[in-house]
């Protein structure tokens, strides 16, 4: 599953903002995506999550695996997204945080992957637990949990690690990296710090001039 | 994912013409009947007529102008000293509390026989009966002015807390207040500063609602209200009880003279304006705090409130005895007879705040927020046309629809009435929902009916709830509406306390205003169990 972006441009209104990006991600890969404040970073993912919306437009091809999937609405384009914030929503337990997230089943075997992925996130027994009682490291692993828990064909991180300490930064950044890769999906990663870099060959910086291209 | 779609648009269209179409008709129909030259002519004309206009116009401003100030005071205190959720707890059953009650509570307060002289007679003021004195229906408006006051309060402090209670405004008035405090301001002033001047803006229409309903009450000012001349509003709504044709075009003139005037002051209100004094430079602390408010206004209610339970059991009662002579449950047994009166006031109440909620989410939800923006002054219409003039047209629009004495017609004129308050209320907790969660919720393969009910309305429960709530207070409240559009056929407890008010039956218009007030209570109750927020079973991991 190759995720594949050609974007001729994204503009806010009639303002160009970016031009002539294009990017391939393979399964498993991790492309940082770099460049300073206001550049496009988040909108990028957006325009790959399709949550992009006026006045933010863009032209161009995505597809994932070959499929078109500009023409998608989000909920149907299996991209998974892990922001910053977790946003666990505050109304269900750790748990049901969890289930939101399991594709319909039989109830049984829903649970058992609700189970598993506490006990992966190092939460075992916590599922009945609200979720604002949970530390910002523990937040973070049940938010990227819920994400792979819907089966994305492709993930999204927007700065997931920028409010975590440095310790709990690095743990957390490995965690994400293992799962993304064990699972083989394409991601993208948004960052301004370095130390982040899954692969240092496979940085896409993209320019604070909007007519200069980039590449990855 | 705050675009809207062709779909939603259309919903949105329709969801309008349910509304405009009404509020346009209404409001056409009102301005036909006042727009009378002879009428215009003779009103200003009348004996005490442009006295009762500059009556109400200082009963109406002053009363604004002091809840305004109350208002911000107290908030100034509860946020510096974080007690804005203890603030917050007890507001409802003083947002509860119908105008009409508030207003009977304290004429049985205030008035030559009321428990007040009462508590100091006659080992204080030597009286073994009521002195003469103009406590309440005094020429001034004094007493009316205090009433509006203490009722307008809570509803701009409740306004106020939704916006204070955002997520996205909360944390960032938050940080700004920290940040000025670390600049060296004192934190009132801090307040002062820099939360108070965007939550005044953020505040307009509620302030603007609360000047309009000061310029044109009815109800209230008929109970504790001046008499000779009474305030302008009374003056219409009496010329429009008469029979003769000519009087009646006077009464819908005058309140089309009213309408102006709140038309005036809302120029005032709304014009953008520039916080003045805001980058002085002063630190120190700010006198505009007021730390006992809370407490006064709470008592002020509590008074009120056992003022309305002791007098509704009371049977013989002479002056200056503090505690009636005899207790009798005969007035509560009388209300009791009177089923179908509590019946319809519970079943309007009910529909019109269901019709209203549903009505206000379906709008947030599909309305482009220009389309929003725009329309909100045609929404908010009930709000600032004086109740005198509105059920002018109200009415002819229900004898045309021949909805006049049905039971569609009263729950329409209630819907109407509500639908501004319930979109006030929920509008902020709505608009502030973080946009995050649909997108979010859309990545992991949820569409939006699911978003809706698994996420964004349990989320804004508690918001729903109250919004519900506020919908149920003003159908009980309303008097003119009923009045009209039930046509002599219905009746509710607002209407048969304000009639009774007039008379000299203690017991029985107690038993009834405290009903009156009971009923709000009792959903706003439902409203905050409803609206709690779930409780986790603690687990160690």
């Amino acid at each position: 599953m190759t995720l594949a972006l050609d974007l001729q441009s994204l503009s806010v209104g009639d303002r160009p903002m970016l031009r002539g990006v294009t990017l391939r991600v393979a399964p498993g890969e991790i492309l940082t995506v770099m460049g300073p404040s206001g550049c496009g970073k988040s909108s990028l993912l957006a325009v790959v999550a399709g949550t992009l919306a006026p006045p933010l437009r863009w032209t161009g091809t995505l597809t994932l695996d070959g499929t078109d999937l500009a023409s998608l609405p989000t909920a149907r384009r299996g991209v998974g997204l892990l922001l910053q914030d977790p946003l666990l929503f505050a109304h269900l337990s750790v748990a049901e945080n969890l289930l939101f997230a399991v594709p319909p089943g039989p109830r049984a075997e829903r649970h058992a992957a609700v189970d598993a992925a506490l006990a992966e996130a190092g939460l075992a027994g916590c599922g009945e637990r609200d979720p604002a009682t949970l530390s910002g490291g523990q937040r973070a692993r049940v938010a990227l949990m819920r994400a792979l828990l819907a089966r994305p064909r492709a993930l999204l991180l927007d700065e997931p690690f920028a409010a975590l300490d440095a310790a709990l930064r690095a743990q957390f950044r490995a965690f994400v990296f293992d799962h993304v890769r064990e699972r083989g999906i394409p991601a993208l990663l948004v960052t301004h710090d370095a130390a982040d870099i899954a692969d240092p060959v496979r940085v896409l910086r993209l320019p604070s001039a909007p007519d200069a291209p980039a590449h990855a | 994912m705050t675009h809207t779609g062709r779909g939603e648009r259309a919903l949105a269209l329709g969801l309008l013409a349910l509304v405009a179409g009404p509020l346009l008709a209404s409001a056409a129909l009102a301005l036909g009947a006042a727009l009378d030259a002879t009428a215009w002519a003779a009103w200003p004309a009348q004996p005490g007529a442009l006295r009762a206009l500059g009556l109400t116009l200082f009963t109406g401003l002053a009363s604004t102008a002091l809840a305004w100030w109350a208002c911000a005071a107290l908030l100034a205190q509860a946020v510096v000293r974080r007690r804005l959720d203890r603030l917050l707890r007890a507001l409802p059953p003083l947002l509860a509390t119908p105008h009409a009650a508030l207003a009977i509570g304290l004429v049985f307060l205030l008035a030559p026989s009321g428990w007040l002289l009462r508590t100091v007679s006659p080992w204080l003021t030597g009286f073994d009966a009521p002195p003469p004195w103009p406590t309440t229906q005094d020429p001034w408006g004094l007493g009316l002015i205090a009433a509006l006051v203490a009722k307008e309060i809570p509803f701009l402090l409740w306004c106020a807390a939704t916006q204070l209670q955002r997520d996205d405004a909360s944390r960032r008035w938050q940080a700004e207040h920290t940040l000025a405090c670390t600049l060296g301001y004192h934190p009132v002033r801090a307040f002062w500063r820099v939360v108070w001047p965007p939550l005044a803006q953020r505040l307009r229409w509620p302030l603007l609602a609360v000047l309009a309903y000061g310029l044109t009450v009815v109800d209230m000012a008929l109970v504790i209200g001046p008499a000779s001349p009474p305030t302008l509003a009374v003056l219409a709504w009496q010329w429009l009880q008469d029979a003769d044709p000519a009087i009646q075009a006077q009464g819908a003139a005058a309140g089309l003279a009213l309408a102006l005037v709140v038309g005036a002051c809302a120029a005032l209100v709304l014009a953008p304006r520039r916080p003045r004094r805001a980058v002085d430079g002063r630190r120190g602390p700010a006198t505009m705090g007021w730390r006992p408010g809370a407490t006064l206004l709470l008592g002020a209610y509590a008074a009120v409130l056992a003022a309305l339970a002791v007098g509704s059991v009371s049977g013989v009662w002479a002056f200056p005895a503090l505690w009636p002579q005899t207790w009798t449950l005969d007035a509560w047994r009388a209300v009791g007879a009177s089923g179908a009166t509590v019946g319809t006031t519970l079943w309007l109440a009910a529909g019109s705040a269901a019709l209203a909620l549903a009505w206000s989410v379906a709008w947030l939800e599909c309305a482009p927020p220009r389309w929003d923006a725009a329309l909100r002054p045609l929404i908010y219409l009930p709000l600032l046309l004086p109740a005198v003039l509105w059920v002018v047209g109200l009415y002819a629009l229900g004898l045309r629809l021949r909805l006049e004495g049905t039971a569609g017609g009263l729950l329409l004129a209630h819907t109407l009435m509500a639908l501004p308050y319930v979109l006030l209320t929920l509008s902020p907790a709505y608009q502030g929902f973080d946009p995050r969660c649909a997108a979010l919720c859309a990545s992991l393969g949820h569409g939006r009916w699911t978003l809706l009910w698994r996420v964004k309305w349990p989320l804004l429960r508690r918001a729903l709830a109250s919004a519900a709530a506020v919908g149920f207070a003003v159908s009980v409240a309303q008097y003119l509406p009923t009045l009209y559009l039930g046509a002599g056929r219905w009746s509710s407890v607002t209407t048969e306390a304000v009639t009774l008010a007039a008379g000299g039956q203690r017991s029985l218009t107690s038993a009834y205003a405290a009903l009156q007030f009971a009923l709000p209570v009792l959903g706003f109750a439902l409203a905050a169990a409803l609206g709690r927020p779930r409780r986790f079973r603690p687990e160690t991991p």
